[in-house]
């Protein structure tokens, strides 16, 4: 009797970025556990997603800069529902957007971690946690503070 | 004689979870509809503006291939074509679209068509794959932390946000669904038809806490088209015309993650233009047909038109005023979570169905004004419309 093929294994990474030249930064810098995020050298403004061009002065001089990995919990949503392969296999698991203290309606999304949901407060102190996914990919997640 | 523009012709197509219909027998049967609705033919009209939303065709062909502006108006035999463009989203795109160009003289009657197919179907043997989730462009900051897909990054998110400032409940959320589920049992054209109750609400099970499937928008089959004129023109036709007397549009961002406030954004820039565009008020509106693509985006309009206080919206839904009868009917046909994901056609439709006089058993007595809005978030469009 001929052996039935076994069904693909479930992903064991979430699916992966694909850094572009303007963002590349951002993922480099998560393999080194630091947060960094595009900012308008001439202005001070941080843009995230990052953009090529600051919309408040219009300069195109922007580079990356570390930040402190300190936010708060804007808000979020508990996923119960799979999408994708992967996420079968996390479910139920939050998927947030949160304000970094640098700068009012700088937002991330992310993932909120080590706390049960049921303590979950929109404003509540974050600290980013960096996961390593893979070689290939750290993830950014946040804590309580 | 103002320079109004009108809205002369509605119709849609076949609606059904999967109607075995291509995008383009759909858009014919809609746009037909539409026609026979006037009193048309397609010579009457000279502009077009398509949207093709959803899956790919069975052969592999996309949504957009599948239907253009240009492909409509060959289809279809309206000639001369003086004004032809696609619609980048929603039903809110293409009316808008349509308002403007009749305005300003680019052709004078404009039919517009959105026709989805959004059922989630498994790829055929042979066929295209299902489109996955490419975590490129700015979605690469997202889809490594999750798909929530539309229930979580639009319902999930904004009911959370509003829950937590507001003390807005799961009851209230229910409430509203409650409400919309009694409209569609009285719409023979509604695809969920059987009443609900809070207990039913209440148990039904999460997408994206603390998004239900019962909070989620219908997908199916369905085309949907209106007819646009000018005011000198719109006498001409069969049905009673509604006028235009507002209509405005509004972008803030590009995606729900990172709109500064995800409980205004920009349907309160949206609305408030809209109340500019006019001397009529919330208070001189006799239905509302809010976009409910999610039951947390009525709140957020309810709120934005300011027929009740920001963050009021639960209270206010609780207490009946959005019901038939109340003080201020909304999603009179039951909304696209009942009559099946139509992007704003519906609502559209509805409202000018209701001004018209023709909506039967749902009608709000002596309806005179109405709202119609699309979407929310990021983007967004309100119309008002009136009788006379």
């Amino acid at each position: 009797m001929s052996q039935q093929p076994s069904p693909p294994a479930a992903p064991t990474v979430p699916p992966l970025p694909f850094p572009d030249a303007l963002s590349k930064f951002f993922w480099d810098a998560t393999k080194e556990h630091r947060l960094e995020i595009l900012r308008c050298q001439s202005c001070g403004l941080y843009l995230h997603p990052p953009r090529p061009v600051c919309r408040a002065c219009l300069s195109t001089d922007v580079a990356p800069e570390e930040v402190s990995g300190r936010a708060t919990l804007y808000t979020w949503t508990i996923v119960e529902q799979a999408f994708g392969a992967y996420y079968a296999t996390q479910v139920p698991y939050v998927y947030a957007t949160v304000e970094l203290v640098e700068q009012a309606d700088l937002r991330l999304v992310t993932n909120i971690v080590d706390v049960p949901f049921d303590e979950l407060r929109a404003g509540m102190d974050l600290v980013v946690t960096f996961a390593d996914m893979s070689p290939d990919l750290t993830l950014p997640r946040f804590r309580p503070a | 004689m103002k320079d109004r523009v009108a809205v002369v012709g509605v119709g849609f197509s076949t609606v059904a979870r999967d109607t075995g219909l291509t995008y383009k027998q759909l858009t014919a049967q809609a746009i037909t509809a539409a026609l026979a609705d006037a009193g048309m033919a397609p010579t009457d009209v000279d502009g077009v503006c398509a949207l093709a939303f959803g899956q790919p065709e069975l052969t592999g062909e996309s949504p957009d291939s599948a239907l253009s502006a240009q492909s409509v108006a060959q289809m279809m035999g309206i000639t001369p074509v003086n004004w032809f463009t696609p619609a980048p989203t929603n039903f809110g795109d293409n009316a808008n679209a349509a308002i403007a160009a009749v305005k300003a003289g680019f052709c004078h009657t404009a039919v517009v068509v959105h026709t989805g197919r959004t059922v989630i179907r498994k790829p055929d043997a042979g066929g295209p794959p299902r489109p996955t989730y490419v975590a490129a462009g700015d979605m690469q900051f997202s889809t490594p932390f999750g798909i929530p897909a539309g229930p979580g990054m639009i319902g999930g998110l904004t009911m959370t946000r509003h829950m937590q400032l507001y003390g807005t409940t799961e009851e209230h959320f229910a409430q509203q669904q409650v409400t919309s589920r009694y409209h569609a049992s009285l719409n023979d054209n509604a695809l969920l038809r059987d009443p609900i109750t809070i207990d039913d609400y209440l148990s039904s099970r999460w997408i994206s806490r603390p998004c239900r499937l019962l909070d989620c928008d219908y997908p199916c089959d369905v085309s949907s088209a209106v007819i646009f004129t000018t005011e000198e023109r719109a006498a001409s036709w069969r049905q009673k015309p509604v006028f235009v007397e507002a209509a405005a549009m509004a972008s803030t961002h590009v995606s729900w993650e990172y709109i500064a406030n995800i409980l205004e954004g920009s349907p309160k820039v949206c609305a408030d233009m809209l109340w500019s565009r006019t001397d009529l008020r919330p208070s001189d509106v006799d239905c509302a047909q809010l976009y409910d693509g999610f039951s947390a985006i009525a709140f957020n309009w309810l709120e934005a038109l300011g027929f009740c206080e920001l963050g009021e919206a639960g209270p206010f839904i609780a207490e009946g005023n959005t019901r038939l009868g109340g003080s201020l009917p909304v999603n009179t046909d039951g909304g696209v979570c009942n009559v099946g994901r139509r992007h704003g056609g519906s609502h559209l439709i509805e409202a000018v169905q209701q001004l018209r006089g023709q909506s039967g058993v749902r009608q709000v007595p002596n309806a005179e004004v109405a709202v119609y809005t699309v979407a929310h978030g990021p983007h967004c469009h309100a119309g008002l419309l009136t009788a006379a």
